[in-house]
Parts: C-alpha cells; structure tokens; sequence
C-alpha cells in the first residue's frame, strides 16, 4: 500500500534520513521504534508531504507521492496525528474536528458520531478550546481529528508521550480498534514495548537508517531490542 | 458637549479608517508572520483608483449618486485586491522558503516601487476629490448636527468589518484562514492548502486597504503619492495596540486610535496629533507588547 523506497530528507545541508525504505501492507499496523532524535517524525512528515526529498521516491497504491503537495496527499486518504499533538489551541474541539474533514464536502455528520462513539469525551468538550484539554484528551482530539477525513491510511506520532500508563493503555486500545475497522496505521512509538505488542511488524530506525525490521514478535526477543528500547525487564 | 461630540464623531471616522487599513496588515501578519511594508502603497493606490473613478471618470454624474459611488467601492476594492495578489505573487511567494529578512526587504522593494509607480502615474502633486461630490448634508441627533457623510462612513466601514468577521468565523476558508494562521504545519495536515490561504489573505487585506484610500479620498479631499506612509504606519500602531494578528484586536486599535488622536488634537495640542500616536504605542509596547486584547480573545485572527 505504502512504499518508501531510498528515500533521504535533509535539514538545511544536515541529511536527517539516509536512504530508508519500508513497506507497508494494506490493514497493516506497523510500527516504527528508535531513540530520539533518529528520524522517526522526518520519515512521516516526509509521507504528509511537508518535507521535501533530497533522494528516494515515495509510493502509495501504485501512486507517486513524494511530488504531491501536502493537501493532495490527505485527499489521497493519509492522515497524520504530529508529535506534540499540535491541536488548534484557540479552536472548539468540534472546530478543530471539521477541519479533519476540510478535504471532505459537506457537514462531516457520519465522521463526527464516529469519532464521538470512540472518544466520548470529546463530545463532552465539544464547546470546549482545544488548549484548554488536558494532554490527554488533546491526544484524543489530535487522533480524531486525523479520523476525520476518513483515512485509509493513518500516522501516528508518538501518541503516548507524556500520558499516564493508564491512558496510554486505552489510546493504545482505541488505535487497535480503528486499525480493525480498516485503517491501516503506522505507530511510531518510544514506547517499544506497548507498540510491538499492538503491531504485527516493526522497523527500528537508528541516526536516519533502518538498522531492523522483523514481526513484533521476534523484535521483542531481539536482544540488541531488547537491550536498547526495552530496558532490561 | 457640542464640541465634543463633533470630536467624537472625527475620532470615529479616522479610527475606522485606521482599522480597515489595520485590518490588512493583521491578517497577513496572522498568516504569514509577515509586516506587508507595502499595504500602506496599496491603500493610496485604493484613493487614485478612486479618484480617477469619481474625478477623472466623473462616474457618479454618469450613473448617480448611490450607484456611482456603490460601483467605485466595489472596483476600487476589486483593483487593489487584484494589485495585492499581484505583489504576493511576485515579492513575497517566491521568498516563501528564504529567510525572513529577504521577505522584509522584499516588502520595502515593493513599496518603494509602487509608492513610484503612483507618482510617475498621477504627479507628485497633491489631487483633490472635488468638494461637490457628495451632498453636504447634517443630520441631527439629540440635537446635534452630525454630518452625513462621516456617519455614513463610519457604519460603511462597520458593516464591512462584520462582514470580514462572519467570514473568518462562518465559512470554510474563514476556518482555514484562522487554522493556517495557528499552526501552519497543522493546517497542511488537515489538507488545508496553504498557498491558496495566503492567496486569499492577500486579496481581502489589501481589498480593504484600497477601500480605506477612497474613503480618504472622499472625507478628506486631498490625496497624494506619499499618503500611505503616515496612515500606513498609523494603521500598523493601530494594529499592535490590539494585537498583531487579531481581527478583532485591529479592530478595536483602529477606533481607539482615531478617538486618542482626534480628542487629544481638541483638548491637548493639534500640532501633537501625530506624536500622540506613537507615544500610545511606546506605551502599549512597554505595559502590554502582546496589544490590549486579553489572550483568550485574542485567538489570533
Ligand atoms: N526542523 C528541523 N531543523 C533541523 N533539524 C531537524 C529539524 N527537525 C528535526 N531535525 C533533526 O533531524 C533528526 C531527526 O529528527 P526527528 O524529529 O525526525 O527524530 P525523531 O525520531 O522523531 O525523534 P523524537 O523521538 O525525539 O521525536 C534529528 O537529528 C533532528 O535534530
Ligand atoms: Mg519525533
């Protein structure tokens, strides 16, 4: 479905991902680990189209994306929930909802009761300005907002970050359910451990290149895993 | 009491004019972090369109008074927002991704340019809207005689005010237009297109800076090459004191401008209008620099 294929982005002259290639299959939830700093959020932004190449190609359904604009990509199906959540703070929860479906026509009545039925509290809140959420229920908001355009295809950046273990436990288990009503998904997670177990497959990038890629479970077996982002439980 | 209401009323006017020209450059600020150095330019261009229209062109004697008058509005608006899309195009859109020094000098560019552009087309000289051009009529109200004109003026500009609110806080592109200017990476993710958000912005803000130049035109008589610089820099105080990048802050900076002027002109000294300004804005600066808005209304745009 999605294919990365010796893609480079770099920073100024600084080179942020040398060359990494992944697949990813339709209804897959795949999952990226690695330490800060390897270049797990550039790898995504590059997907949204807010990142050019400097090498590589990027395809999805047999279409060249790297070349789309940003816009055109989510109107292709691909959705990013970014890093540090990045909600519109001074918007309504509902507000910063419809513009997830800005690429749809009409009033998104369908996506809205969906995204409501999964995070009841944002029903709640939906007067409510974004930045005045808690980080969690921001998470929330962030998440379904990247529903609502309907996606096929859905990025994740480090949803968990910065949640307490039990939230993170019922954002882990909403994002499992979205990805079994269809979307596939990308996780990319310092969280290795929750992330491998909710994934089928993972990537572990390190500095800018892929270093690993097997099923989750033989990577949470791994030891060099096991040793870098699982601690030593 | 009379005096004061007449002084009053002159604040108000100046103020709406200040805030429709504040209205430009806050938008465009909100969205692009950008000070468009050359709106000042686009709102004298708004006065010459209008005076070749009504001047030159004589267009009111052609078609009356309120169809004139109605036509030379749209037209002028129309024109500078065509002039302002331009100058996006051609100074600012290709320095998009260069730093923002480029864009500022870029910006000083364009004005220089257009400031010249006026000249070489209309003279250095100052032109004046004939003074029969609108019927001198006063209405009265609580026993005090008002000028039409100036009441008419300051509702036009009100109305249109509105009309910018509703469509920043009603429509789809108003929503994409206070999206992009929060979070412009965010707003890409939403499938917003950025460009066209700009696009958009620098149509409106300069579409409402030309309309100012009419009403300057027509309210004042006199216009000249150089008689953005003042307003311009007016208008761009104005738009601080409520906080750059507020619709509603430019707003409201606008008229309380015009009301510290004109009654500081009345009661402290005329010949310290203009000082009185920046002394306003050395104080918002100082006490308050994120303008008088309270955060939680000033959403930005
Ligand atoms: N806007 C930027 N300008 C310059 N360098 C950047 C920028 N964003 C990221 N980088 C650099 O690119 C590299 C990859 O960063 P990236 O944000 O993709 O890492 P990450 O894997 O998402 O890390 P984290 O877990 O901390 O989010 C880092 O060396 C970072 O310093
Ligand atoms: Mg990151």
């Amino acid at each position: 479905m999605l294919e990365l294929r010796d893609v480079v982005v770099a920073y100024g002259g600084v080179k942020a991902l040398h060359g990494v290639s992944l697949t990813v299959n339709e209804g897959e939830l795949v999952t990226v680990l690695g330490a800060n700093g390897a270049g797990k959020s550039t790898s995504l932004m590059a997907i949204s189209g807010l990142l050019p190449l400097s090498g590589g190609s990027i395809w999805f359904r047999g279409e060249r994306l790297d070349t789309l604009k940003s816009h055109e990509v989510v109107r292709r199906g691909i959705t990013q929930a970014p890093e540090g959540r990045r909600v519109f703070g001074p918007m309504s929860v509902e507000e910063n909802l419809r513009l997830g479906a800005f690429t749809r026509k009409g009033f998104p009545h369908r996506a809205l009761k969906r995204v409501y039925e999964l995070f009841p509290r944002l029903e709640e809140r939906r007067g409510q300005m974004a930045g005045t959420l808690s980080g969690g229920e921001q998470q929330m908001l962030a998440i379904g907002r990247a529903l609502m355009a309907e996606p096929k295809l859905m990025l994740l950046d480090e949803p968990s970050l910065g949640l307490a273990p039990l939230l993170v436990r019922s954002i882990f288990k909403t994002i499992r359910s979205i990805n079994q009503s269809g979307v596939t998904v990308i996780l990319v997670e310092q969280n290795a451990r929750a992330a491998l177990r909710l994934a089928s497959r993972g990537y572990v990038l390190d500095v800018g290149r892929l270093v690993l890629e097997d099923s989750s479970a033989n990577l949470l077996d791994n030891p060099q895993v096991k040793d870098a982002y699982l601690g030593s439980a | 009491m009379e005096f004061f209401l007449q002084q009053f009323t002159n604040g108000l006017t100046v103020g709406a004019i200040y805030a429709l020209i504040a209205l430009g450059y806050t938008m465009v600020y909100g969205v692009m972090k950008l000070i468009n150095f050359a709106h000042g330019e686009l709102f004298t261009l708004g006065a010459f369109i209008g005076y070749a229209l009504l001047v030159t062109f004589g267009i009111t004697g052609r078609v009356g008074l309120g169809l004139g008058l109605a036509i030379s509005v749209v037209l002028v608006a129309g024109l500078v927002g065509v002039a302002g899309h331009v100058l996006e195009r051609v100074a600012y859109r290709p320095l998009r991704h260069s730093d923002r020094l480029a864009a500022v000098v870029s910006a000083l560019g364009a004005s220089i340019f257009l400031q010249n552009a006026i000249m070489l087309s209309w003279g250095a000289n100052y032109r004046s809207y004939s003074a029969d051009l609108l019927p001198s009529v006063s209405v009265s109200i609580f026993g005090q005689s008002f000028p039409l004109l100036k009441i008419l003026i300051f509702l036009t500009a009100v109305v249109v005010m509105l009309a910018l609110w509703l469509f920043v806080h009603r429509t789809r592109i108003g929503m994409a237009i206070r999206a992009a200017a929060i979070d412009q990476g965010a707003a890409k993710l939403m499938g917003i297109d950025v460009s066209s958000v700009i696009a958009v912005v620098f149509v409106i803000g300069p579409a409402l800076g030309g309309i100012a130049g009419l009403i300057v035109g027509l309210c004042y008589g006199q216009i000249n090459f150089g008689m953005g610089q003042l307003y311009g820099l007016k208008a761009f105080t104005a738009a601080i004191i409520g906080g750059i990048g507020n619709i509603q802050g430019a707003m409201v900076g606008g008229l309380l401008l015009g009301l510290v002027e004109a009654l500081g002109a009345a009661y402290i000294s005329v010949a310290w209008k203009d000082a009185l300004t920046f002394v306003v804005l050395i104080m918002i600066l100082v006490v308050r620099p994120t303008g008088l808005l309270p955060e939680r209304v000033a959403e930005k745009l």
